[in-house]
């Protein structure tokens, strides 16, 4: 790994290299986090009982190939076993889940999309429930945003689509006015890692954990969300491009494994 | 739109993964689903198992046909003449036919009653001597000892009068790399077995019959053959000693242990206090042993104490054992040698004590090959859990010098029993034709230490009331005979059992020293000005000397041109020393009791035939009953007394007469034999399953009645 980190950093310019470094540098955190939450939470002694069976009735197949029924008899114990396995992992699984999960979804605000560059030009969209209000939305910018092209009205999605473009670097509120209420929606535009929110809801608790990260629209607004079309953040690698959640599985699995061994925990 | 869209898709995998958390571990394609390492790990190891499983057993599977229609071939052979379709042999080291007979009159071991009453039950002949290494490589190689080399435990170099072990031999790396003051081995120790000749299942493998062989004395290092073996007795500890206990103490004492163990000092480590183990000399040349720490923490108001060792932490109360706990001893640039031992925690206050079983090769991980395949011995670790692998597992050593008691001695014998009995089943189960032969320690061992309690008479236990003493050797068939219970429940009726053993037991309760009987009669001679010597004739002046013993049972002469001071011409007057020996010895009166002492000595031209007789002893002596080679007689010391009471536990002993020691032989089938011999197993064995018999082989095939089949069987 560090190979290709020396090799990145050779190719490459300093900025686009620090959500590849933040992801490796999470992912090696995570990976010893998970591996000693996973030591305490778990029945060590059964994890390690099941796998040194699983890997005993692996070995029968092997010493006892000539036999037949003593080879379904294993294979068999092999499938009850990776059941009792995969029930005695079960555990640690399920309290791990829920801050992992939290963690991921905040992590994707900074590393799952590229904050805009100046001069990117970038679509504004915002759906609104009903006809009326669509017809009369205006969008109303800060000075230094600006419009480059007139509203597109898609009546069939209930959609209102703005092509706007900002200049400089900033975190900037663009506003939408229909039927008596204004809505918000923040715009980042930026050259390094920045916390993005490509979407604003309204109500939709759980669509709002997952995807937003700002507060939820007003109940009685008529506009139901609003989002921007901020470009999903690929990051290089060893000579490849990832999503950073691809890249924070392999690297934490894999420095989980050399943790795992070097704690002496039976994962 | 499509950002909306995303957005959305993003939040359905979400929710959907949340919900089915089972089958987001089995499919973790969306990476929201992924919940750390530890379910990655339990994932991925899961899948690979499944995977390798499945083309291990796909493999199996598709390659089965051809492989089935292969072993037809060569199984026509095996099968094709067969009169069985498996043999099950249960050794039992030491089962004696008189007391099995004395208890079945008593009422008891309803299992070998049934042998006895369906089958056979006969004493079993046993060779010369009557020694287990002896007795067991007869039993597999089927010739006597002048065809396979074992004639003792040990033998000597003639070069040095000194002795080494009989069976195997461990040498070092040919090969060093020299840095600095380190010797860096290249290539690993290279193990040679002694033993010759070929075992039975080496026969039968190779006609196509399965065999699954567990600790069979004699059996280090496994040879290669088609089938499984774990091998007995004869694997060496982690030291390459035949078992090295560590008592650790903080009680000051300048005493040694005769032999078998070693005294470590405990040191007061702030709260708590440290020690260590001794392990293998270190393999980069330094000089010095190997060592393993551990702490103790004692806990006296708990009456226990914590032990740490490596990350290893376990509590044990005064008076229990660990389980098998892994010890590493780290040499350096990457060398570690890698063990298993059990503690025991004799006292905490006001000395701290701990016993430590003589460190074994951990079969998990063997740094010596200890099962053919190697990776039998790592099978059983995993199936299992670790278990002891030493040859001569029970530390009888560590109750002889009183550092273990009965029980806590009975309790290590039983707990490597029950191991043995798992494998041994399991054995039984994945052998379902062929043969599966296992050889139970705990009854030489037990009988050995207990004898004692059985003997009115033992000087050991001369003033305990006989009322007091426990039932120890009682216990012992009982539990055997039950686990010959379980065994015919698990066999079918064309399945031929076997019980056997190497030879019986008598009492122990005089020793011979008969190097001081050589001096005291000219025949031995000591260096200017001594009258006794160390170990290993120390003080012997080989010069004069015209014969002497070591070991068990062999006598030598010290014949010029063999023995490096030999002075014994070869031919007429080896003859007439020999004769001259026979007839003074035989018949030797205990003065103390009065009893004699010594029955036989045979002569070994006589009683040997092959090509290693020349390694022989030239004179076995056979002692009385009740008696044996004393201690200091046995490792070559020339005392000034040549009779004495045996005090010790180790009370029970068949290193006598062999005629006063067969073995048993009990069977599901009749065997037409009036008088059956250990030799004679092999050659029934491969003439049951329908095999030509070697022409060297010394032992005849028993006739073997055909079973009687219940009817659905027969039809």
């Amino acid at each position: 790994m560090t190979a290709f980190v020396t090799i990145n950093l050779a190719s490459s310019d300093w900025p686009s290299l620090i959500p590849l470094l933040l992801v490796l540098a999470i992912s090696i955190v995570i990976g010893l986090l998970m591996v000693v939450v996973f030591r305490y939470t778990s029945d060590q002694k059964a994890i390690g009982r099941a796998k040194d069976r699983l890997k005993a009735n692996l070995l029968a197949v092997r010493l006892f190939q000539d036999q037949l029924p003593v080879v379904m008899r294993a294979y068999a114990r092999i499938l009850r076993g990776t059941g009792s396995y995969l029930r005695l992992a079960f555990t640690p699984f399920l309290i791990a889940i829920l801050p992992i999960t939290c963690l991921i979804v905040q992590l994707d605000r900074y590393f799952g999309w590229m904050p805009l560059s100046p001069a990117q030009t970038f679509l504004l969209e915002a759906r609104i429930e009903d006809a009326e209000a669509a017809n009369q939305a205006e969008l109303q910018l800060p000075p230094e945003l600006s419009s480059t092209a007139p509203a597109v009205h898609i009546p069939k999605d209930k959609e209102v689509v703005w092509r706007v473009v900002g200049q400089r670097e900033g975190k900037y509120d663009l506003h939408i006015a229909t039927a008596g209420h204004t809505v918000t929606k923040q715009v980042v535009i930026s050259t390094g890692v920045a916390r993005i929110s490509p979407v604003r809801w309204r109500g939709n608790f759980w669509e709002r954990m997952f995807t937003s990260g700002e507060p939820a629209l007003e109940e009685n607004s008529p506009v139901e969300a609003i989002a921007v079309t901020y470009p999903p953040r690929v990051i290089n690698f060893a000579w490849m491009e990832w999503n950073w959640i691809v890249l924070f599985f392999v690297v934490s699995l894999i420095a989980g494994f050399i943790f795992k061994s070097a704690l002496g925990i039976q994962v | 739109m499509k950002l909306f869209s995303f957005c959305e898709k993003r939040y359905r995998s979400l929710h959907v993964s949340l919900l089915l958390i089972g089958l987001v571990l089995l499919f973790p394609s969306r990476s929201e689903a992924y919940a750390g390492p530890g379910a990655g790990f339990a994932v991925l190891s899961s899948f690979w198992t499944i995977l390798v499983a499945f083309l291990y057993s796909f493999y199996a599977l598709v390659t089965w046909p051809i492989r089935q229609l292969l072993r037809m071939f060569r199984r026509r052979k095996a099968y094709g003449k067969a009169e069985v379709k498996r043999v099950v042999i249960l050794g039992f080291d030491g089962m004696d036919p008189v007391l099995a007979a004395r208890f079945m009159d008593e009422g008891k071991l309803p299992n070998l009653v049934k042998l006895r009453d369906g089958g056979t039950f006969r004493p079993l002949r046993t060779t010369f001597p009557a020694i287990s290494p002896v007795a067991w490589s007869t039993f597999q190689t089927g010739v006597n000892p002048g065809k396979h080399n074992i004639y003792d435990f040990l033998a000597r170099d003639l070069k040095n009068y000194l002795p080494y072990l009989s069976s195997a031999q461990i040498s070092e790396p040919k090969r060093h790399l020299k840095i600095g003051k380190y010797k860096l081995p290249l290539g690993k120790s290279e193990v040679k077995g002694l033993r010759k000749g070929t075992p039975f299942w080496h026969w039968l493998g190779k006609a196509g019959v399965f065999c699954s062989v567990i600790r069979v004395p004699v059996t280090f290092p496994p040879e290669k053959f088609p089938g499984v073996l774990l091998s007995g007795m004869c694997v060496p500890d982690l030291k390459g000693s035949q078992g090295t206990f560590c008592f650790c103490t903080t009680r000051e004492s300048s005493d040694k242990f005769r032999e078998g163990g070693v005294r470590i000092p405990i040191e007061r480590n702030g709260v708590g206090f440290r020690s260590f183990i001794p392990g293998p000399e270190n393999p980069l040349g330094t000089g010095n042993d190997l060592r393993a720490d551990f702490k103790i923490r004692p806990d006296i108001r708990g009456n226990q104490a914590r032990i740490e060792i490596d990350s290893e932490s376990f509590s044990l109360e005064v008076g229990q054992y660990s389980e098998w706990i892994p010890v590493k001893f780290k040499a350096g640039m990457g060398f570690t040698a890698h063990g298993i031992c059990r503690f025991w925690l004799k006292e905490i206050s006001p000395e701290v004590e701990v016993y430590v079983t003589p460190v074994n090769i951990d079969p998990g991980r063997p740094d010596l090959p200890i099962s053919h395949p190697v990776t039998y011995s790592i099978y059983l670790a995993k199936l299992f859990g670790p278990y002891a692998t030493l040859g001569l597992a029970e530390d009888t050593w560590a109750l002889n010098e009183e550092v273990l008691d009965d029980e806590a001695f009975l309790a290590q014998c039983y707990g490597n029993h029950e191991d043995r009995e798992r494998m041994f089943f399991d054995a039984l189960e994945k052998t379902p034709q062929g043969l599966c032969a296992c050889v139970f320690d705990t009854t030489d061992r037990v009988q050995h230490m207990f004898w004692r309690y059985l003997d009115k008479d033992h000087p050991a236990v001369r003033d305990m009331p006989q009322d007091q003493k426990p039932r120890v050797i009682e216990d012992l068939y009982d539990r055997m005979d039950a686990l010959i219970g379980k065994v015919m429940l698990q066999i079918d009726p064309e399945t031929m059992l076997l019980v056997i053993s190497d030879h019986g037991f008598k009492s122990f309760a005089r020793c011979m020293n008969l190097n001081a009987w050589l001096h005291q009669n000219g025949y031995l001679a000591l260096k200017e000005g001594k009258n006794q010597s160390g170990d290993w004739f120390e003080d012997v002046d080989w010069s004069r000397t015209r014969a002497y013993t070591m070991g068990l049972n062999g006598l030598y002469l010290n014949l010029k041109g063999r023995e490096r001071e030999g002075i014994v011409e070869a031919g007429a007057e080896a003859e007439t020393l020999k004769e001259e020996l026979r007839a003074k010895l035989q018949g030797l009166i205990d003065p103390a009791s009065g009893t004699v002492g010594i029955t036989g000595v045979f002569d070994c031209d006589a009683v040997y035939a092959g090509p290693y007789v020349d390694n022989a002893p030239d004179l076995i002596v056979g002692y009385g009953e009740g008696f044996r080679a004393s201690w200091d007689s046995v490792m070559g010391k020339v005392t000034s007394d040549i009779f004495e009471d045996n005090l010790k536990a180790w009370s029970g002993d068949h290193c006598v007469d062999p005629r006063l020691v067969p073995g048993v032989l009990f069977s599901n089938r009749k065997i037409a034999v009036e008088k059956p011999a250990i030799v004679d197993v092999a050659p029934t064995i491969l003439k049951l399953f329908g095999l030509q018999l070697p022409s060297y082989f010394d032992g005849k095939p028993w006739p073997v009645a055909p079973p009687i089949l219940p009817a659905k069987h027969a039809a």
